[in-house]
């Protein structure tokens, strides 16, 4: 009996046993459901506190970006301030020491060489910033060209000669015999090898710099190396790394000892980079240096991120307010394989090239809304669209007008006399010291440089302050040629041009543009052509524009 | 003090004596629970002392000498319940050095409001191992018997003495252990 009452109270036992540990289990799991819940409401936070930090990141970013444009817009429009007087500076000095030679005062004239020569050292300086800030701000742009490397090579010889001598060095060009002929950017290899070049002659005294070339054949593509070698002071390994940075230079005391900015080799680099190619360096202290330059013969623009074009061809678009004009011009692409959009006036054009980046757009000129010049210049103002080829298709009469809107020359300052002279003689259709130049500028120093200058070569001189002032000039007498600044106020040098044109008998009259503004690809075409090309309605071969319309998407749709 | 302590507690003495012997402490004993007991609950360690006290009256043995039986005892069923806490150790100074700071870690894990003792390891001594226990409890017996069950489940021989630090209460005690089976 007693084990039965045993056993019984042991079953008891187990049973509330088991009942307690149900308990426990189930509350230990209604804790972690109600966990689940906080770590589901702590998620949501978070996701929603890293959303907020999002949209804070972008707005900062987009402050960065602002303050980075505001930045290279201040440097850009500095080293325009900067250069109009640096003109007057070089200007007169160069007056001076002609007219020192003349009245036979050589005493003045090493302090007079003395200012000019400041006057192109700061002038080289404020060059290598603007470049600077072209490239940090992406603005950067390559002109490719066809040219013979070994012609380049003797221009460059001709050229730094005279600074390789001054420290008592021998320039030694070792050009191979093979080195063809380059598609790149001239003027930016030349850039660079002066900049070898000058700071080789820079830390070189009584020495030897050598300047070699050699052709690299390869499957995918020649490339050429410029080596820039010198017996100089040289450089130790912890100064290399630096070296290639903005702002820096092997050491400190090398900018009191040697000057510079510091500048000219970041420059370099970026100019190689954006050629495709490299630098490199070796050096050792007291030995010299070696600076090796390997750049692709053929340059290739890289392919646009995020291109549109899907199509074999390419988007076209046309813009033009005539229906039945849009839709022959429609059927005759579409059929060749195009991607084709209409738009039925230029209002709605620009927004269609802003929304789509079509590689071509062809161009009405006279439409009801905005017409075809104005939405040309809009294009050609936007950054973004400024590189889509504009083709006018227009009607007959036009052509005459688009071929004479563009200047017939232009001359950047500060205005090298000589090249000046080469331009009038070219343009003007008096013998060179018959008839009258029309300068026009609002900067009188400029204009007072100008018109000693063009006296001094036997022209006659006439001044206008600016656009509204030219035309009134114009107006009492036609000159041989006009020199017109672009910024000035009351009416601009593009507008000036555009009124020139739109008279019958003052269309001849040849525009040399003088400019300290720093000239974009499209502003130097609006200048020079002011359209990749321009056709008439009813009066172009089909095949023609058709012809034209390949050959510009051949160019910019990589295959 | 953990339920776990109490069911294998009194599956010891129905193993070791018998299960009317079981029943005879519960009933004698005065225990809030009522003597139910499940692994996964927390009671009052008074009634461990008390049971270990009933047991003691019962079998006419030194509750001392039982609570150190029971943790030889409970060292080799741990052994059994948890084997991944014996994963990779391979001797028992390398086990014992690690309660405080991987198996007590490990326990506050699942149990946060678990309230442990502390075994503080010294062992700067090569072939020697100091082990302070520290508990609010007195159960510096039942600890010894860990020890001494973890120096058996590694096969090892070792001299073991015990320090009382706590005035004969149980809360406090060093011990010293000296392998006998490696050259010092």
């Amino acid at each position: 009996m007693s084990e039965i009452e045993q056993l019984k109270r042991r079953l008891e036992r187990e049973r509330r046993a088991r009942k307690a540990a149900e308990a426990i289990a189930e509350e230990k799991t209604r804790e972690i459901y109600e966990t689940n819940i906080r770590l589901q409401q702590l998620n949501s936070r978070l996701e929603e506190l890293v959303r907020q930090r999002t949209v804070e990141l972008a707005a900062a970013r987009d402050e960065a970006v602002r303050a980075s444009q505001a930045k290279s817009d201040f440097l850009a429009s500095m080293s325009h301030e900067l250069r109009t007087p640096l003109n007057a500076i070089i200007g007169y000095s160069e007056i001076l020491l002609e007219e020192t030679d003349e009245l036979g005062q050589p005493a003045i004239r090493s302090d007079l060489e003395k200012i000019r020569g400041a006057g192109k050292h700061l002038l080289g300086l404020i060059n290598d910033v603007l470049d600077l800030s072209k490239i940090e701000a992406g603005r950067m742009e390559i002109f490719p060209e066809m040219f013979a490397v070994a012609d380049m090579l003797a221009e460059v010889r001709a050229t730094i000669e005279p600074l390789v001598a001054k420290n008592g060095n021998r320039l030694v060009v070792e050009a191979a015999a093979d080195l063809g002929e380059m598609c790149s950017d001239q003027t930016k290899i030349r850039q660079n090898l002066f900049n070898l070049l000058s700071n080789a002659a820079k830390f070189t005294h009584s020495g030897t710099i050598t300047l070699g070339a050699r052709r690299l054949p390869a499957a995918d593509g020649d490339r050429l190396e410029f080596k820039v070698v010198d017996t100089g002071i040289g450089m130790s390994d912890e100064q290399l790394p630096k070296l290639f940075q903005a702002f820096s230079q092997a050491d400190t005391s090398t900018n009191r000892r040697y000057g510079g900015t510091g500048l000219g080799l970041a420059i370099t680099r970026h100019f190689c980079r954006m050629l495709g190619g490299e630098v490199s360096v070796e050096s050792r202290p007291g030995e010299g240096s070696v600076f090796t330059i390997v750049l692709p013969a053929h340059y290739r623009e890289p392919e646009a991120a995020g291109h549109a074009a899907t199509g074999r061809q390419g988007l076209l678009l046309i813009i033009d307010d005539d229906r039945n004009t849009r839709e022959l011009l429609e059927a005759e692409f579409a059929g060749r394989g195009y991607r084709v959009v209409q738009a039925m006036g230029g209002a709605e054009g620009l927004r269609l090239a802003r929304q789509l980046r079509p590689d071509v757009i062809t161009l009405d000129i006279v439409m009801p809304d905005v017409d075809g010049w104005s939405v040309l210049r809009s294009l050609k103002d936007d950054p973004e669209l400024c590189g889509i080829p504009v083709v006018l298709v227009t009607i007959l009469g036009d052509r005459e007008m688009a071929y004479a809107l563009g200047a017939a020359e232009f001359v950047t300052k500060p205005v090298d006399p000589e090249r000046l002279a080469d331009v009038l003689a070219r343009v003007a259709s008096s013998a060179r010291g018959e008839g009258e130049i029309l300068v026009v500028d609002d900067d009188v120093v400029t204009r007072e440089v100008l018109r000693r200058t063009l006296v001094r070569q036997g022209w006659r001189v006439t001044e206008a302050t600016d656009g509204r002032e030219c035309l009134e000039r114009l107006g009492q007498g036609r000159p041989a040629a006009i020199l017109l600044d672009l910024m000035m106020p009351r009416m601009d040098g593009f507008e000036a041009i555009e009124a020139i044109r739109g008279q019958a008998e003052w269309r001849a009259i040849p525009v040399v543009v003088v400019t300290a503004k720093d000239l974009t690809r499209e502003e130097s075409e609006w200048l020079t052509r002011h359209a990749e090309a321009v056709f008439q309605k009813g009066a172009y071969e089909r095949s023609e524009l058709i012809d034209e319309v390949e050959r510009i998407m051949v160019r910019r749709v990589p295959v | 003090m953990k339920g776990i302590v109490f069911t294998e507690f009194l599956e010891m003495v129905e193993d070791k004596f018998s299960p009317e012997l079981a029943d005879q402490i519960l009933e004698a004993a005065e225990l809030r629970s009522g003597g139910v007991y499940t692994a996964v609950g927390t009671y009052d360690h008074h009634e461990m002392i008390e049971l270990v006290s009933c047991l003691s009256k019962k079998t006419g043995i030194d509750s001392a000498e039982l609570l150190r039986s029971f943790g030889t005892y409970m060292f080799k069923r741990f052994h059994i319940l948890f084997p991944d806490y014996f994963n990779e150790i391979e001797s028992s100074f390398d086990f014992l050095s690690k309660i405080e700071n991987y198996i007590h870690v490990e326990v506050r894990k699942l149990y946060p409001e678990a309230e442990l003792p502390s075994f503080v390891c010294d062992t700067s001594q090569p072939g020697r191992l100091r082990l302070t226990y520290r508990s609010t409890r007195p159960f510096a017996a039942l600890a010894e018997g860990l020890i001494r069950g973890c120096v058996a489940h590694y096969g090892e021989a070792a001299d073991i003495e015990m320090e009382d630090l706590s005035d004969g209460s149980g809360t406090a005690a060093r011990f010293l252990l000296t392998r006998r089976d490696v050259p010092r």
